[in-house]
């Protein structure tokens, strides 16, 4: 294990293109040696002259240290990264930050509720509980049109276990559904066979902050709304500052809040 | 820890000096400066009377505004950690104090700060008379030095010359060879009492401990803030002369042999300090930086994790300020009736 | 290991290189690095405190882009050289030019960040080595209006009071200017004076951070300066408002001006500047009424083609009230750079020598000449415009450039490229491979302010001394001593100065503005203002205080005359320049701190949410904005800051410059070109891929 802020040489092993500038990475850590990390922690990558930057496991390291992410080119660094091809190597960091409350889920109907680019962050727990025959799940998943869905291969994997409901602000066909993950709660309700008894969203913070609303508003605990967030995370161990949440750091307190934690956090300050 | 009577601070100054390199504020060239720097034969004897605190906090020390955390050879990334030459500070004053030690709690895995951390040896100097802008007893780090803050204390005693007291093993044994006698126990509540006094000369706080309730209240409103926050220039003034800032980023930069990691301070007060690729910044106003600033140094919250505010009392933030925003103008502002 | 110690060996008060407040730092050199700064708490000016610009010093003069060897260009591209060669190559160029077309076929460009021995030295290498008077510098396109406006009526073009005064005065005028964006420990003083008490009127088309904290906000439209301020006139005289016992007594030319400022009634200047009639009453009221009125203005009065003009307009406004000659009043220009005025009074512009003795006075120029022991020309040099337009014409061959950037931040871009081009050849002096470096022959690497001796000189007239803080990296050398070498191999031995001090002693003998400077004299007193001499042994901290420099106050009448391109159907908006309070000039100092780069990062455009919704444009929407000269792309920012049909580009970014869409419509007076005004259309790009 290198210090706290020095990267370790990881190896790309696979690459390919999903939905629109999305791409699956398969990483390998040049030393064989795996580490453990849970469902909604997140990672860094470092690129030399690049920086660095975080994102989230789409599979967890397995018992060689391979895991995969679907990083989407936005900035500098990803830009770098997709001119990597297989089989180059670089700079990893993690795993960072807490988990979803896995424990607290068991026996209780989840609902995933993910917009656009928030699936990726979703899909280790997704696996997890589709895999857990006391906890019924569905997945509630918005996109703007058809082509910027992602991860198409975990979804029909899904499909088999779950039920799973796909809208779109702006569909190409009629037989789609139109409008917000919202929009189709009651529909997925009957699928679950009641009311969800654990919400867990990630997506825009518009999108994640209604639900927390609306589900809070219908009777559900607040600390049984979970929702995954984002901020500018660099050091990924709550030094750098750049992530704070009114008193907590999202990158050593989060990335995972319950809606009861967030509205505390909110509510110390008034700007 | 032992207690000994001292004639005068230089001849511990210059024991010090001969064992260690020893920096200490003083004026840069004999300006009127006053910077830490290291000692000369020019340095001139410690002040007493009336103190004044050096411009910049010691924090640099641990902390430096600018570090490499490693290279990238072209085939692995390095760690550079420092290898740092043992050292003295000597002349710390309580809020300095205060706020190493917040900034020790927080940097606690820290290996680069740490390393630093370890080779430095702290002496401290209580404070005789309030300085200018100081607040240090309503934020209870000062105006003398607290126990276990410095590994060597100094007291200067109202008769004459000085208490000074070992703190920890390694300060006690730097005095080795130092001509000194035993102090009384009695000497201790005589400090006691002097600190007693010296509190009393400080001006009253009243806008601090009210700024500091109504900040964990969420009372100030909004408006409030984003008033304030239209006089925040982004200068990044206030968090590099805070005691405890410590917020840093990091970039790439080219090196002989392919590229260095550096961090370097950086301020919550920028616009771009949270903002994301996107563009979405969830504290895009002046207003919420500026009260995120306050909230760091003032909630309670934060109390709980340090043991202590985020505020030393040292006020080097209102006489930096270019915008009239330091901590006696905002508490003052915030602790009117809206 | 070097990544060791960190340990601090010392410290070097300094002047901060950046704008022209001259705010004081204190270098931080640990292992023969800067690695920060701390302010200087004695600072007269600056008092302990710094703006972002300030702060991010030691990034500015970091060695990781220096270029640190003599370089010449050779298939396009540049390889190191030694100082023989590449002195050797400008020498033979240098020479045949003369020979073949005479000395007036030179130019040189000195520089407002250098210092003051620096353009000295810039202009005496012009004069005496060269025998040309084509020398000048960036504050064409600054300040020039300033020096030829107040010249003109009051005699003298600087600042007239000192930044202590903002504390002293009783109303602070912000006209055309953002200080706290661009001069911000200044602005930092107005605010605190605002604090304590003074009432603030800022007059300016942009809502600036200022104008939200000011007791009234006049926001004209882009170039109708004059036109208000002859409104305000117009009311002043029209209710008995005037100061009548200090325009009897120390000011001339005034029904004259009464009977111009007459055609300005409030209900044609309403019309004209769209400011409504009671703001403008409002305005003339308070500042007649203020005991102690200090003026301060900037770019939005002298970047137009009226800059002279709108300069002169200002005075007579300030004398009409009375409020100048008294402590915490005055006409105070803001210089943009650290070295602005020093550059100016160093005689780095085309018409005077040092101290603004005119080059057309025969007395002046045997004065100089016997000094320095040359035949001086008498022929009135070009400005840096003029340069590049005789440079297209054939007529300007060879071009020395000490670090500026006209590629960057001169109007009209491809002009300035294309001039530069035609150049036999190019030399420029720089501390990094800038975008005219980059067109440069020959580069000669020169030593920061970081690394030198030398003064600059600040927007109140203050002489300060820099330190040399480090060693200049490689063979990099002051710009004076490259010169003085450059000189005598050009034959002229009259440059071959020891040190900085020598230059300053020279300086002080012949510009009687700086007779009684010293080093060991600004060393003691944080600097000194000029003028100082016999009459002012430790400087002047107040001018015309009895009497104008040129004897009477001059009220001059000027008439309104909108900008040269005004919006149309094909280029709908109004297009402004402005400066952000992160970056400098062309950014290539205040853009290597990874922090100032972060806070804007790829340029913008400034948009009122009016116009915006008009375009579809949102938030970081791409944009293109086109004018008669050329097109720019960047991303859109949405502010009221900017009124309904105006856009504002800030002109730092060399990926979006804005110089490529502004005009080189120029005042006749001074050649200062439109900087402030001209005519675009914005397009909205991401509307049109879809």
């Amino acid at each position: 294990m290198k210090g706290l802020m020095t990267p370790q040489l990881i190896r790309i092993t696979e690459i390919y293109d999903d939905g629109e500038a999305s791409r699956h990475f398969t990483f390998e850590p040049v030393t064989g040696i795996s580490h453990p990390a849970s469902p909604g922690q997140f990672f860094t990558l470092a690129i030399p002259g690049h920086g660095e930057a975080a994102f989230t496991y789409l599979s967890l390291p397995d018992v060689r240290g391979q895991f995969k992410a679907l990083i989407r080119r936005a900035g500098t660094l990803t830009s770098a990264l997709f001119q990597r091809s297989r089989g180059d190597l670089i700079g990893f960091r993690g795993p960072f930050g807490n988990c979803w409350p896995l424990d607290q889920l068991q026996g209780k109907r989840v609902l995933i509720l993910a917009g656009g680019i928030g699936l990726p962050p979703l899909a280790a727990v997704a696996d997890h509980l589709s895999a857990d025959d006391k906890t019924p799940v569905g997945l509630i998943y918005g996109s703007r049109s058809p082509a910027d869905q992602v991860l198409q291969h975990e979804r029909s994997a899904w499909h088999k276990c779950m039920p799973i409901l796909e809208t779109f602000d702006h569909p190409s066909n009629g037989k789609q559904l139109i409008g917000t993950p919202l929009d189709h709660i009651s529909q997925m309700t009957a699928k679950l066979g009641g009311a969800p008894e654990a919400i867990l969203t990630c997506g825009p913070e518009v999108m994640m902050s209604a639900a927390g609303r609306h589900f809070a508003a219908n009777g559900l605990p607040p600390e049984n709304i979970w929702l995954a967030l984002e901020r500018r995370m660099h050091c990924g161990v709550g030094e750098c500052g750049h992530c704070y949440l009114g008193s907590s750091y999202v990158c050593t307190d989060g990335p995972i809040y319950s809606w009861q934690q967030l509205a505390r956090l909110q509510s110390q300050t008034t700007a | 820890m032992k207690r000994f009577l001292l004639d005068r601070i230089d001849r511990l100054r210059d024991h010090l000096a001969s064992q260690r390199p020893l920096f200490t504020p003083q004026g840069n060239d004999g300006s009127a400066e006053l910077n830490w720097l290291p000692l000369t034969r020019e340095t001139p004897p410690t002040a007493t009377g009336r103190p004044r605190l050096p411009t910049c906090p010691a924090k640099q020390f641990f902390f430096p505004e600018r570090e490499i955390l490693f290279r990238f050879d072209g085939n692995d990334f390095k760690e550079t950690l420092p290898k740092p030459t043992p050292q003295i500070l000597f002349g710390v004053r309580s809020c300095d104090l205060c706020a190493i030690a917040y900034q020790d709690r927080f940097f606690q895995q820290d290996p680069y700060y740490q390393a630093r951390r370890r080779a430095t040896l702290l002496v401290g100097i209580d404070c005789q008379i309030p300085c200018d802008g100081g607040f240090c007893p309503t934020v209870d780090a000062g105006p003398f030095v607290r126990d276990g803050m410095a590994d060597l204390v100094c007291h200067q005693q109202q008769d004459e010359g000085w208490l000074l007291m070992a703190q920890s093993a390694e300060g006690e044994a730097l005095l080795r060879g130092l001509d000194l006698k035993a102090a009384e126990t009695s000497r201790i509540d005589q400090r006691t009492r002097a600190q007693q006094q010296v509190i009393a000369r400080f001006p009253p706080a009243t806008h601090i401990e009210t700024g500091i309730q109504r900040i964990n209240r969420a009372e100030v409103p909004a408006g409030q803030w984003q008033a304030l926050g239209l006089q925040c220039l982004a200068c990044s003034g206030c968090t590099s002369l805070c005691p405890t800032c410590s917020c840093f980023t990091s970039y790439d930069r080219p090196a002989a042999d392919g590229f260095e990691r550096e961090r370097c301070w950086d301020s919550c007060l920028y616009d771009a300090f949270q903002r994301e690729a996107s563009g979405h910044n969830p504290s895009a106003t002046a207003g919420q930086r500026v009260e995120r600033f306050w909230f760091h140094k003032f909630s309670d919250e934060y109390a709980k994790t340090f043991g202590r505010y985020g505020c030393t009392g040292c006020g080097r933030c209102e006489k930096t300020c270019p915008g009239v925003i330091g901590v006696h103008s905002v508490m003052k502002s915030i602790s009117a009736a809206p | 290991m070097d990544a060791a110690t960190h340990n601090i060996s010392r410290i070097i008060n300094t002047i901060c290189p950046f704008c022209g407040v001259g705010c004081g730092i204190g270098l931080r050199v640990e292992q023969e690095k800067i690695t920060g700064v701390e302010p200087l708490v004695s600072h007269p000016v600056s008092q302990g405190k710094l703006c972002a610009k300030g702060w991010s010093t030691a990034y500015a003069v970091d060695p990781i882009d220096r270029i640190t060897t003599p370089l010449i260009k050779e298939n396009g591209t540049f390889r190191p050289a030694s100082w023989d060669e590449a002195y050797r190559v400008i020498t033979e160029a240098f020479s045949t030019t003369i020979a073949q077309q005479g000395a007036d076929a030179l130019g040189v460009i000195a520089c407002a960040r250098a210092t003051n021995e620096d353009c000295y030295a810039a202009q005496k290498f012009a004069r005496a080595a060269l025998g040309t008077n084509n020398i000048d510098h960036c504050a064409r396109i600054c300040h020039s209006p300033s020096v030829a406006g107040l010249r003109q009526t009051l005699g003298s073009g600087a600042m007239t009071n000192s930044i202590n005064d903002i504390e002293k005065a009783d109303l602070i005028v912000v006209f055309g200017c953002d200080p706290t964006e661009n001069h911000s420990v200044l602005g930092g003083r107005i605010i605190g004076a605002k604090m304590a008490g003074a009432r603030l009127l800022v007059i300016d088309p942009r809502k600036t951070r200022l104008a939200q904290m000011a007791d009234l906000h006049l926001q004209l439209q882009l170039g109708t300066n004059i036109a208000l301020i002859n409104g305000l006139l117009q009311i002043i005289f029209a209710n008995g408002w005037e100061a009548t016992e200090f325009l009897n007594s120390r000011c001339e030319n005034e029904a004259a001006l009464r009977a111009r400022v007459a055609e300005y009634p409030p209900e044609r200047v309403a019309a004209i500047t769209g400011v409504p009639e009671e703001k403008l009453i409002a305005a003339a009221r308070i500042y007649t009424e203020a005991e102690r009125a200090l003026l301060t203005y900037g770019m939005g009065i002298t970047q137009y083609t009226t800059g002279t003009n709108n300069v002169i307009s200002i005075s007579n406004l300030a004398l009409v009230a009375g409020q100048i000659g008294r402590e915490g009043t005055g006409i105070n220009p803001l210089r943009g750079q650290n070295n602005v005025q020093g550059a100016c009074d160093m005689g780095a512009l085309p018409n005077v020598f040092p101290g603004y003795q005119e080059v057309a006075e025969p007395a002046s120029r045997a004065r100089f000449a016997t000094h320095w022991q040359r035949p001086l020309p008498e022929r009135k040099g070009l400005t840096s415009l003029g340069m590049t337009k005789e440079a297209l014409n054939g007529n300007l061959r060879c071009m020395l450039i000490m670090g500026e950037d006209p590629v960057v931040t001169d109007p009209d871009q491809h002009h300035v490229q294309r001039a530069l081009e035609a150049l036999d050849l190019l030399v420029v002096i720089e501390l990094v491979m800038t975008e005219t470096a980059a067109m440069a022959d020959v580069i000669l690497p020169a030593a920061a302010f970081s690394e030198k001796e030398g003064t600059f000189t600040n927007c109140e007239r203050r002489v300060q001394r820099i330190a040399p803080a480090i060693p200049a990296p490689g063979e990099a050398k002051p710009d004076w001593q490259i010169l003085g070498e450059l000189a005598g191999r050009l034959g002229y031995h009259g440059m071959a100065w020891p040190n900085a001090e020598a230059i300053f002693n020279e300086i002080a003998t012949l510009s009687p503005l700086y007779q009684g400077m010293s080093y060991p004299r600004l060393a003691k007193n944080h600097g000194l203002q000029w003028p100082c001499n016999e009459q002012a042994p430790n400087g002047t901290s107040l001018l015309h205080s009895k009497a104008f420099s040129r004897g009477k106050g001059r009220l001059i009448p000027v008439s309104h005359a909108g900008p040269a391109e005004m919006p149309d159907e094909a280029y709908p908006l109004f297009f402004t320049t402005t400066r952000l309070h992160f970056h400098y000039g062309c950014g290539s100092m205040t853009r290597k701190s990874p922090l100032l780069e972060r806070e804007t990062p790829n340029g913008v455009l400034f948009i009122n949410p009016a116009d915006a919704q008009a375009l579809a444009i949102k938030p970081q929407t791409k944009v293109r904005i086109s004018s008669r000269r050329g097109e720019v792309e960047t991303r859109a920012v949405i502010t009221d800051e900017v009124p309904p049909g105006t856009v504002a580009m800030p002109y730092h970014f060399k990926e979006a410059p804005s110089n490529r869409l502004t005009n080189t419509a120029q005042d006749p007076v001074t050649k200062m070109p439109e900087l402030k005004a001209c005519a675009v259309r914005v397009t909205n790009l991401e509307a049109e891929c879809k």
